[in-house]
C-alpha cells in the first residue's frame, strides 16, 4: 500500500543509462560476436562459416555473460565487488521489475512473470502437438523432426522454465521470507541476478530449431542426440542457464529459512510451504549439478566427439545419469504444491492443521526416497536382474507421498470449508493428483510397465501430476495471494468459472490419454495408425478447452492484479506472518521486529501467533 | 458419529459399485493381448486396479463430501467447530493400509511375476524356442530365422515381416546396428521392441545384445487387429513414427510353408 509508493528524488540516477533489458539485448549480441569471432579466429572450420557448433557454444557464453552485465550485472555487481563506485540505484516505480533487483519481492513477481510467459509459449506449442495429432497422418507440421523439436522444447520449457521455477523462484522468493518474518534474503544480488538466467535460457531453448531441429524431447536420450544438429546443442545450453537459475534460488532460500528465521519462528512451528521450499532447495543442490555434469558431457560429446554415451561407450549410462536426476525433477515440481495444499487448506477451513508432523515428515521423505527410484524409467532398458531395488522404492515412495493426503483429508474432516476458488482449485488438485499417483502405482509394477512404458499412458500419469497436482495447485496459490501480491481482489464468478473449465478440460484430455497409451499409442509420433484416431482427435478438443481455461486465467489474474476491487488486509483469516504487513508488502516486509509465539496453524485459539515490535 | 458411519456406509457400497465395473471391464483392461507374457501383464493391472478401486473411491468420494457436507454455507471466516489435530485411529488405519498396499504389491504381482518371468528365460527351459533374430536399424526392423537359414523375412512387396507360429515359445534376440553401415558407431541409437498385443515391450539397445521370450497363444495378423505390429516405442530420430511392421500369427503348418517360401525368395536373389 502507501508504504512502498516513496517517491524518489528526481536524480535517482545520476547518470542517465539505456533500459537495462534493452541495453543487455544489446551487450548479449556483442557478447555473442566478439566470443563467436574469436572462436572462429583459432579454431577455422573447413568452408569458413561464422558460426559453427563450437563457435556457437562460446558466443553464447559470451552473450549471457553480456546479458547479465547489461540488465545490471555490471553496476549491481560487478563494480561493488572490486570496489568501485557505482552509479546504480533502484528505481521504486514500474522500472524495477525489468532490471536487476535485490528486493526477494521483486525477483518472485520477476520470475512469476517469467514463468508465466513461459508457461503459455510452452502450451502454445502443445496445442500445435494435439492439432497435429487430430490426423493419423502429417499435416500440420512439414517434417516428423519439426513435430518431435516441438515436443522437445514444449517439455523442457515446461519442466525447467515452468515447473521447477513458478513455485520456488516465484512463490517461494516472494512469500518464504514474509512468512518466516524475514526482512530479506541472505544472498539478494545472487538471487537478483538468477531470475535474468531464465528468460536466457527461455530464448535459447526457443530458438534452438535456428541451429537445425533436433528430435530427442526433453530427455536428450544419447545416442541419438549425437546424430541431431546443432539445435540439440542449443538444448544442453539452455537447460544449464535455466537449471543456474533454479540453484541460485535454492542456495539463497536454503540460507535464508536457516539463517533468517524471525524470534520464535523454530522448525517446529515452521510454516508448510517453507518446509516444501526447504526439502526442494536440498533437492535442487544435489541433483541440478548432476544433471549440469551430465549435459556437459552430452555437449561435449557431441563437439569433439567423444564417445561417452553411443555404441562403444555405454548408452545406459546417459540414461541413468538422466534419470538420477530426472526423478527427484519430478518432486522439485510437486513437492512444493502437495506443501501449498496443506497451507491453504486450514485457511479455508479455518481449522487447525491434522498431522502437521506427519505432513512434513512425508516432504522429507519423498525427499530422500526420490533419490533412489530413478531406474523406474528404464525398466523396458536395464537388465531384469536390476530391476528389483527400484521397483521397491517406486513402490514405497507412495507412503510418503499419501501423508500430505492424510494431513488434508484430516484437517477437511468435519471442517467448514469455505469454497472460495483457491479451495476449490486445492480440491480439484488433491482428485488429480490421486489419479497421477495411483497410475503411478501401475507404472511401478514391471509387467505392467513393460506393456505401458513409452506409451500416452505414461504421458497421461506424469501430466496429471504435474498440471493436476503441480499447476492447478499454482493457480490455486496465485488466487490466494493476489490479494497480498497486488492488494486486489479477483472475481469469484470469473475463479471458480474458470477453475471448472480448467477441470474439465483438463480431466477430459488427459484420462482419456490412460486409454490410447494401453490401445497401443506410442509417444513421440506425429503420425500413428488410423483406428486411433477418433479418441485423439475429442483428446485434443478437450485440450484446446484447456489451453483456452489457462489463457482466461491469465487474463483474469492479470486484470485482478491492475484493477481488481480494492482487497481486506487479511481476506482469509489466516494466521501465518506475511497477512501481517501492508499489502503489496513494504521494501523491509515489515515496520518491525516479528516475533512469534505460537502456532501458524491452531484456528482454536484467537490469539495470533505473531506479533510486531515496532522499531524505535 | 453420525458423518462417520454415513461416509462409511457410502464409500463400501460405492467401492463395491466401482469393483462391479472394474469386473465388467477387467477382460478388456489392455484391449487385446494374445500373449503369454502379455497375460502377466493383465493379470497384474487387473489385480492392482482392484485393490486400488476402494482407495480411488475413499479418496474421491470424500473430496464430493467435502464439497457438499463440509461446506461453509457462507464466506464468513467462522472457526470450524471441530479442531482436533491428532487422530490416532485414523493415523493408524491410513499409515498401515498404504503400508500393507504397498508390501503386498511388492509381493504380489512384482515379485511373483518377475520371478515367473525370470524363470521363464532359464536356458535349459528354452531349447526348443524358435529364434528370431531382430536388428533394429534406423529405420527399419530386420527378422532373421537362423534356424531355418532365412536371412531376412519379407512380404510381397519387399517389406520386412514377422511371421510366428501360433503355441510356440520364441526368443527374440533384440540388437541395435545398422548391417548395411557397420563401421558407422554413430548410426545405432536405441529402439524399443513393442508388439502392443503381446503386452511387452524391451528396449534394443547398440552395444547389447537383448533376450525377450514370449508365447503367442492366438492366431491373428496386423488385419484382424491392428495391435498385431511391431512397433518401436523409443524416439530414434524423425522415421520413428513409420519404423512399425506388420506381425501374423500363423498355424504350425502355415508356418512351415511360409518358411520353404521364404528360402524359396531367399534362393532366387542369389542369397
Amino acid at each position: 500500500m502507501a508504504q512502498n509508493i516513496i517517491t524518489q528524488p528526481d536524480t535517482y540516477r545520476t547518470r542517465p543509462m539505456m533500459p537495462p533489458v534493452l541495453r543487455g539485448f544489446l551487450w548479449a549480441a556483442i557478447g555473442f560476436l566478439v566470443f563467436n569471432m574469436a572462436t572462429i579466429a583459432v579454431d577455422p572450420f573447413r568452408g569458413h562459416p561464422f558460426v559453427t557448433e563450437v563457435s556457437a557454444v562460446i558466443g553464447w557464453a559470451g552473450g549471457v555473460i553480456g546479458w547479465l552485465l547489461g540488465v545490471g550485472g555490471w553496476e549491481g555487481i560487478v563494480l561493488p565487488l572490486f570496489g568501485s563506485p557505482s552509479a546504480w540505484v533502484e528505481p521504486l516505480d514500474w522500472r524495477r521489475y525489468f532490471e536487476l533487483s535485490t528486493d526477494h519481492k521483486v525477483i518472485g513477481i520477476q520470475y512469476l512473470v517469467s514463468a508465466s510467459g513461459t508457461f503459455l509459449i510452452a502450451g502454445l506449442i502443445a496445442m500445435g502437438i494435439r492439432y497435429e495429432l487430430m490426423q493419423p497422418s502429417l499435416h500440420f507440421f512439414t517434417y516428423a523432426n519439426q513435430y518431435l523439436t516441438a515436443v522437445g522444447i514444449h517439455g523442457t520449457l515446461m519442466m525447467f522454465a515452468v515447473g521447477t521455477v513458478a513455485l520456488i523462484g516465484g512463490l517461494g522468493n516472494y512469500f518464504v521470507p514474509l512468512m518466516i518474518g524475514a526482512k530479506s534474503t541472505v544472498f539478494p544480488r545472487l538471487s537478483g541476478i538468477g531470475h535474468w538466467l531464465v528468460p536466457a535460457g527461455v530464448l535459447t531453448v526457443i530458438f534452438s530449431p535456428l541451429l537445425g531441429y533436433w528430435d530427442t524431447g526433453w530427455r536428450g536420450y544419447e545416442p541419438l542426440a549425437m546424430q541431431d544438429p546443432g539445435g540439440i546443442v542449443y538444448y544442453y545450453l539452455g537447460v544449464a542457464a535455466l537449471t543456474l537459475s533454479s540453484s541460485f534460488v535454492s542456495v539463497n532460500l536454503a540460507a535464508t529459512i536457516i539463517f533468517q528465521r524471525a524470534r520464535g519462528v523454530t522448525w517446529a512451528r515452521l510454516p508448510l510451504f517453507v518446509w516444501g521450499t526447504i526439502t526442494v532447495s536440498l533437492l535442487n543442490l544435489i541433483w541440478l549439478p548432476e544433471i549440469q555434469m551430465t549435459f556437459i558431457l552430452g555437449l561435449l560429446d557431441k563437439l569433439v566427439p567423444f564417445n561417452f554415451f553411443d555404441a562403444i561407450g555405454s548408452p545406459l549410462s546417459y540414461l541413468s545419469l538422466f534419470w538420477l536426476f530426472g526423478h527427484p525433477e519430478v518432486y522439485i515440481i510437486v513437492v512444493p504444491a502437495i506443501s501449498l495444499w496443506n497451507e491453504i487448506i486450514p485457511v479455508m477451513a479455518q481449522k487447525s492443521l491434522f498431522a502437521r508432523s506427519w505432513a512434513v515428515i512425508g516432504l522429507i521423505f519423498v525427499m530422500m526416497l526420490s533419490g533412489l527410484v530413478w531406474a523406474h524409467h528404464m525398466f523396458t532398458n536395464m537388465r531384469n536382474s536390476e530391476i528389483f531395488p527400484f521397483s521397491f522404492f517406486t513402490e514405497m515412495i507412495s507412503i510418503p507421498t499419501g501423508f500430505s493426503f492424510m494431513a488434508a483429508i484430516g484437517t477437511l474432516w468435519k471442517s467448514r470449508m469455505r469454497l472460495y476458488t483457491p479451495g476449490l482449485l486445492v480440491i480439484m488438485s488433491l482428485f488429480n493428483f490421486l489419479i497421477g499417483g495411483l497410475t503411478g502405482v501401475f507404472l511401478a509394477d514391471p509387467p505392467v510397465n513393460f506393456q505401458v512404458h513409452n506409451t500416452f499412458f505414461v504421458v497421461a500419469h506424469f501430466h496429471y501430476t504435474i498440471i493436476g497436482g503441480m499447476v492447478f495447485t499454482w493457480m490455486a496459490a496465485m488466487y490466494y495471494w493476489l490479494p497480498k501480491l497486488s492488494g486486489r481482489m479477483y472475481s469469484e464468478f470469473w475463479g471458480k468459472f474458470l477453475a471448472i473449465v480448467i477441470f474439465i478440460g483438463f480431466n477430459g484430455a488427459f484420462s482419456q490419454m490412460f486409454l490410447l497409451g494401453l490401445h497401443g499409442m506410442n509417444r513421440w509420433v506425429p503420425a500413428y495408425p488410423p483406428y486411433l484416431q477418433p479418441m485423439n482427435y475429442e483428446v485434443s478438443l478437450f485440450a484446446f478447452l484447456l489451453g483456452a481455461g489457462f489463457v482466461g486465467h491469465a487474463i483474469h489474474i492479470a486484470w485482478a492484479w491492475a484493477k481488481g476491487p480494492k482487497a481486506q488486509e487479511n481476506p482469509w483469516n489466516s494466521r501465518t506472518l506475511e497477512w501481517m504487513t501492508s499489502s503489496p508488502p513494504p521494501r523491509n516486509n515489515f515496520d518491525g521486529e516479528v516475533e512469534v509465539s505460537g502456532s501458524f496453524y491452531r484456528y482454536d485459539v484467537d490469539k495470533l501467533p505473531g506479533v510486531i515490535h515496532p522499531t524505535e | 458419529m453420525g458423518d462417520l458411519v454415513v461416509f462409511s456406509i457410502l464409500w463400501i457400497l460405492l467401492s463395491l459399485v466401482g469393483e462391479w465395473a472394474l469386473g465388467l471391464a477387467k477382460p478388456h483392461s489392455l484391449y487385446y493381448i494374445i500373449a503369454s507374457q502379455g497375460y502377466m501383464a493383465e493379470r497384474a493391472f487387473n489385480f492392482l486396479a482392484t485393490w486400488l478401486t476402494p482407495v480411488f473411491v475413499f479418496v474421491a468420494l470424500f473430496l464430493i463430501y467435502t464439497l457438499l457436507r463440509f461446506r461453509a454455507p457462507d464466506g464468513k471466516p467462522v472457526k470450524s467447530s471441530q479442531q482436533k489435530m491428532r487422530n490416532m485411529g485414523f493415523t493408524v488405519f491410513w499409515v498401515g493400509v498404504s503400508f500393507v498396499l504397498n508390501i503386498l504389491f511388492f509381493l504380489h504381482p512384482t515379485s511373483a511375476d518377475l520371478q515367473a518371468m525370470f524363470a521363464s528365460e532359464i536356458p535349459s527351459r528354452n531349447h526348443k524356442d524358435l529364434v528370431v533374430d531382430v536388428t533394429a536399424r534406423q529405420w527399419e526392423w530386420i527378422y532373421t530365422y537362423p534356424q531355418y537359414g532365412v536371412k531376412q523375412a519379407v512380404n510381397n512387396l519387399g517389406e520386412d515381416e514377422l511371421e510366428l507360429p501360433v503355441g510356440r515359445k520364441v526368443k527374440f534376440v533384440l540388437r541395435s546396428y545398422d548391417p548395411f553401415h557397420t563401421y558407422d558407431v554413430y548410426a545405432g541409437v536405441i529402439h524399443d521392441f513393442w508388439i502392443p498385443a503381446f503386452g511387452m515391450k524391451e528396449a534394443v539397445v547398440p552395444g547389447l545384445t537383448r533376450y525377450e521370450y514370449i508365447r503367442p497363444t492366438v492366431v491373428a495378423s496386423y488385419q484382424t487387429n491392428p495391435m498385431v505390429r511391431v512397433q518401436c516405442a523409443e524416439v530414434c530420430g524423425p522415421g520413428h513414427p513409420w519404423m512399425e511392421s506388420p506381425v501374423s500369427i500363423v498355424t504350425a503348418g502355415q508356418f512351415s510353408q511360409w518358411i520353404k517360401h521364404q528360402q524359396q525368395l531367399q534362393a532366387a536373389a542369389g542369397g
